[in-house]
């Protein structure tokens, strides 16, 4: 009698347990509802020489040209889109048109955007490599940064800026005065509006803000007047990773198509993921490893106006170039 | 005679050894827990690098080590890593003085 309540209890368990589990799938993982890219071609190994990488992180398109921020090497590399090299600059130091560590990086009319991690500050410059100006210091003050690492730039020239250690954006005008801020200074959170260690911004077509919360795992959605729009990333988008179709393990870099789709790269499951802009998972692309159309640690990522897909292979020390089927 | 040339001799040999002791660059192993992505060991290497002294950073992600080489005759004051380290958002779990830095790294 008892053996048979036991079988019983234990098989209603298995049944309530397996139930849930099938439920939460249904929930909270998509299947795919798009065709995916195709990887065209890699370039890159580690060193020092031109065309080779010591740990590259950032990448932004010009019409005609791809810009790498090389950032243990100090300098920024230039290619053509089949991955030509063309030339390189930045040298390494604080001083004015130095770089540190360049980070995530963004192109706006003929300009080139950099977050210097190590210096703590923006530095701008042309595309042919001559500096310009620098924007913000270190502190966690408005306008003022602790380890910036990714830059969007608005068409009326303001700039959002992730700034990783103050676990923030900021919003600056062209000329580095602070318009605002999303998140609180130097402090945690999961709920919507707060970041964990945040570490890239793109700008969608409409203007929308699309903000790479890095450690919380999680994408977050603000309007071009700041208000808070939407999330996604995980169950609920509260800082719940895993290796699942929509949920990630730190969002390393993003950026959004023409056509509104947002790409983002997935940095611990070694892949990309693509979204429409209100977070339906569309596809992923990618796995762990060294051979084409694999990744090891993917951190920046860049859309032509084609659809074309550059993405910078971290542990690889190489670029990416992936084309829609 | 003899006794004070033995002495002398002596004296300066031991003084050289020290010399040749505090002229070598020392370098450390720093282990800390959770290093792999460009935003964590940069985010140390920076705090690291600040310390005065310091000669030479790089870090192995798969080990989770960050080496660290000072200049001629400056030792590193673990108080002063630990901090560095914490600044960053992590915490050192081993701190080592060794002799030769292991080749897999990145060098700063």
């Amino acid at each position: 009698m008892k053996i048979k309540t036991l079988i019983k209890v234990t098989g209603r368990l298995t049944a309530i347990i397996t139930l849930a589990l099938l439920a939460g799938w249904i929930a909270f993982v998509p299947s795919a509802k798009e065709a995916g890219y195709s990887f065209v071609t890699s370039w890159g190994s580690k060193g020092d020489g031109d065309g080779q990488f010591n740990d590259p992180v950032g990448i932004a398109l010009s019409d005609d040209e791809i810009f790498v921020s090389d950032a243990r090497n100090s300098r920024i590399q230039v290619f053509d889109y089949d991955g030509n090299y063309r030339r390189s600059f930045g040298a390494k130091g604080d001083a004015p048109g130095h770089l540190g560590r360049p980070m995530n990086l963004a192109i706006s009319g003929d300009k080139l955007y950099v977050p210097d991690y190590f210096n703590d500050r923006i530095e701008i410059f042309t595309l042919t490599g001559k500096y310009i100006k620098s924007i913000g210091r270190a502190g966690k003050e408005p306008g003022e940064f602790n380890a910036p690492d990714g830059i969007a730039v608005a068409k009326n020239g303001d700039l959002f800026v992730t700034d990783f250690y103050n676990k923030r954006l900021q919003q600056l005008g062209a000329d580095g005065h602070f318009i605002r801020q999303w998140g609180t200074t130097g402090e945690t959170g999961i709920l919507a509006g707060q970041f964990n260690y945040p570490t890239d911004v793109a700008l969608g077509p409409n203007g929308k803000i699309f903000v790479a919360d890095g450690y919380n795992d999680r994408i977050q959605v603000f309007t071009s007047d700041g208000q808070f729009s939407h999330k996604w990333g995980g169950p609920f988008a509260l800082n719940i990773s895993g290796p699942f179709n929509g949920w990630f393990r730190t969002v390393s870099s993003i950026d959004v198509s023409n056509d509104g789709k947002v790409f983002a790269t997935d940095f611990y499951n070694h892949r990309i993921q693509a979204f429409r802009s209100d977070g339906t998972f569309l596809f992923s692309m990618g796995g762990p490893g060294k051979g084409g159309g694999q990744f090891t640690y993917p951190l920046g990522i860049a859309v032509a106006k084609d659809g074309t897909i550059f993405i910078v292979d971290y542990g690889n020390n190489r670029i990416q170039k992936w084309q829609q089927h | 005679m003899k006794i004070i040339l033995k002495t002398a001799l002596a004296s300066m040999l031991m003084l050289f050894s020290t010399m040749g002791t505090f002229a070598e660059p020392l370098t450390y192993a720093l282990k800390v827990d959770g290093l792999a992505c460009p935003f964590c060991t940069f985010g140390i290497e920076k705090q690291l690098g600040k310390i005065n002294g310091v000669d030479k950073l790089s870090t192995d992600l798969d080990s989770g080590v960050v080496l660290m080489t000072m200049k001629n005759g400056v030792l590193l004051d673990k108080t002063k890593a630990e901090q560095a380290v914490e600044q960053a958002g992590f915490t050192l779990r081993g701190f080592d003085k060794i002799k030769t830095p292991s080749p897999k790294t990145n060098e700063k």
